[in-house]
């Protein structure tokens, strides 16, 4: 995820990517080495989790994305002949696909520095949920609403995203918003599966709304299909293949590396390896590299922060007692907030 | 209906200024008992806990439970318009729109009164369990503010260390290092400025520094302050009140 983002928007002025002296691109390792920074500096201890080999179900959703690909590099060659310099960047940056070598070079510029990282065999989201499941990390980070399906415990939105935007980071709790619709996590599943998820097509016509209402009334996904076949005027229609269990299986027992024998550790830079990596083997700026790697090391040092949530339990929630008025106008608010949370993506 | 007269508004103003430092809205539930409040800071590292008895105000009087759901930073504006002797009255009606300040000066010839609307809060209340604390330390809270002030210029974090010689504040920061200790003294004819350690164990905690600092908005409130420590659990900081307490928690940080 992080790749393609670097690899799309760290670009020169004139939407070249950027590139080392024998012309390599090194969009991806800037931009890991300066995101992983500001992370750091935040007093924050990062794991970057890597996407295995994509589940068989996410094959169609793949296809479609090479095949939009496709037209993008047509559409590319069509703006190089018009000369249209705004479009011939914008689908430029479309094509953008991220190799293995490049894969291989962001770990080892993230094995120097001295952040863990996790190979995950499958879908790096179900693995970032698990960490978090089992206790090794606070959080998974993702822009991806599935973590939740996987069951992380917390999901943050928007972490790294420029200061400049101003977009707050937006935690995500579980637990709460199971409690907020009102559903059990395998209801929740169901919910998401039939709003769409990578691995099926959604069902045409329904929207978060209604999808929460089929799935309260009908209590699962198959409770849902049973409603709409015994309705055949109804307006929603099944894909003739749907192998939904498949879908919901993935989510609930997708394939991971089990956590515990993951050891994650944070280490001190290797900085002649950082040094010697990055400026000369990548073009970097020594100064610039050496000033990282001292950011690294002060951080490490640094005690983490801990949390009073492991020492004082929830025993209880006090409400201020709001007048029938503000109730009602309170109420409103609660509903709008419900369906924002079912939206998906 | 509530009804709650305090003799000086200045005692809750500086409860309320020690308390805005940490959390922007919060609870405060109203009982025959007094006024309690308890918050958490956004982060969940450190969490407020206030108590005043219905004793400690002049006049006091609760029928029925009620939370009043309060923005700290409007009810700091309201408070502003009062003097800090003025006599001050928090009143609320049977579930109220708004909370009722009065000032009434000391001439008792000026009266002035303010409402302030309050909000909806559904705010968690954590159980905080019975804790052995292994070090209890006293000291005069000018001693305290000046301590945290002095080692917030060097680094973020302080680390206290209590054994039976006294007890020991030191930092670690970029420009160098610090650190003060005291030694346990007693003062026949200033009991508050005496610096007492009452120890099981040598104990030793690393704390963040800005959240004291935030902590020491309430020196004006008590001419002591006790730090309460047990090893890798949350320190406690409690300002006493003439009829309740003023508690700050804050989890310490923790070595991988």
């Amino acid at each position: 995820m992080s790749l393609y983002q670097f690899l799309i928007a760290v670009r020169q002025q004139d939407g070249q990517q950027l590139m080392n002296e024998s012309g390599e691109t090194t969009s991806h390792l800037m931009g890991m080495f300066y995101r992983t920074l500001r992370i750091v500096d935040n007093g924050i201890k990062p794991v970057y989790v890597f996407d295995g080999h994509p589940p068989r179900m996410k094959n169609g959703e793949l296809a479609k994305r090479y095949v939009r690909r496709e037209e993008a590099v047509k559409q590319m060659e069509d703006a190089k002949e018009t000369g249209d310099a705004e479009k011939l960047d914008k689908f430029t940056r479309r094509t953008v696909r991220v190799t293995r070598e490049q894969n291989e070079e962001a770990k080892k510029l993230l094995k120097l520095m001295g952040i863990p990282y996790v190979d995950a065999p499958c879908e790096a989201e179900a693995q970032c949920a698990a960490l978090a499941k089992a206790g090794k990390v606070f959080a998974a980070a993702s822009e991806d609403m599935d973590t939740l399906c996987f069951s992380t415990p917390v999901l943050l939105r928007h972490l790294t995203f420029s200061e400049q935007r101003k977009m707050p980071i937006t935690e995500v709790e579980l637990l709460k918003s199971l409690e907020g619709l009102e559903l059990s996590m395998p209801q929740f599943v169901d919910l998401c599966i039939l709003l769409g998820c990578d691995y099926l097509e959604p069902i045409k016509g329904v929207g978060p709304a209604t999808a929460l209402k089929l799935i309260k009334e009908h209590k699962n996904l198959e409770g849902v299909i049973a409603h709409i076949k015994a309705n055949p005027e109804s307006r929603f229609k099944i894909p003739e293949v749907w192998p939904f269990e498949d879908a919901r299986d993935l989510f609930l027992n997708p394939e991971i590396q089990d956590t515990e024998t993951l050891d994650l550790k944070w280490e001190e830079p290797d900085v002649p390896g950082l040094v010697e990596y990055l400026v000369k083997d990548k073009g970097f700026n020594e100064e610039r590299v050496l000033a990282g790697a001292a950011r690294l090391k002060k951080n490490l040092k640094t005690a983490q922060q801990g949390r009073l949530d492991g020492f004082f339990k929830v025993v209880g929630t006090s409400s201020s007692t709001p007048s029938a008025k503000r109730k009602a106008a309170d109420n409103a608010k609660g509903d709008k907030g419900k369906k924002a949370k079912g939206k998906k993506k | 209906m509530l009804e709650g007269k305090l003799e000086q508004a200045s005692l809750f103003k500086k409860i309320v200024d020690a308390v805005k430092e940490l959390v922007q809205d919060c609870n405060f539930d109203c009982s025959d008992s007094g006024i309690a409040l308890q918050a958490m800071d956004t982060s969940h590292v450190s969490l407020v806990s206030l108590l005043l008895n219905a004793d400690g105000f002049s006049e006091y009087r609760c029928d029925r439970n009620i939370a009043l759901g309060l923005n700290l930073t409007s009810l700091t504006k309201i408070l502003r318009c009062g003097n800090n002797e003025d006599m001050l009255t928090l009143e609320a009606q049977e579930n109220p729109d708004s909370l009722t300040v009065r000032f009434e000066n000391t001439q008792q010839d000026r009266m002035s009164e303010y409402a302030l609307k309050l909000m909806d809060i559904d705010q968690e209340h954590l159980g905080i369990p019975e804790t052995e604390y292994a070090a209890t330390i006293t000291l005069p809270s000018a001693e305290f503010q000046r301590i945290c002030r002095d080692m917030s210029a060097i680094s973020e974090s302080i680390t206290i260390e209590c054994t039976k010689a006294g007890v020991k504040f030191s930092c670690e920061g970029d420009i160098g290092n610090g650190s003060v200790t005291l030694k346990p003294s007693a003062s026949a004819d200033h009991p508050e400025a005496a610096t007492k350690i009452e120890l099981s164990e040598p104990v030793s905690l690393t704390l963040s520094t800005k959240y004291l600092l935030n902590f020491c908005k309430a020196t004006g409130l008590s001419p002591s302050v006790s730090l309460k420590l047990a090893d890798e659990n949350p320190i406690l900081v409690e300002y006493p009140l003439a009829s309740g307490h003023l508690r700050f928690y804050l989890a310490p940080k923790l070595d991988e």
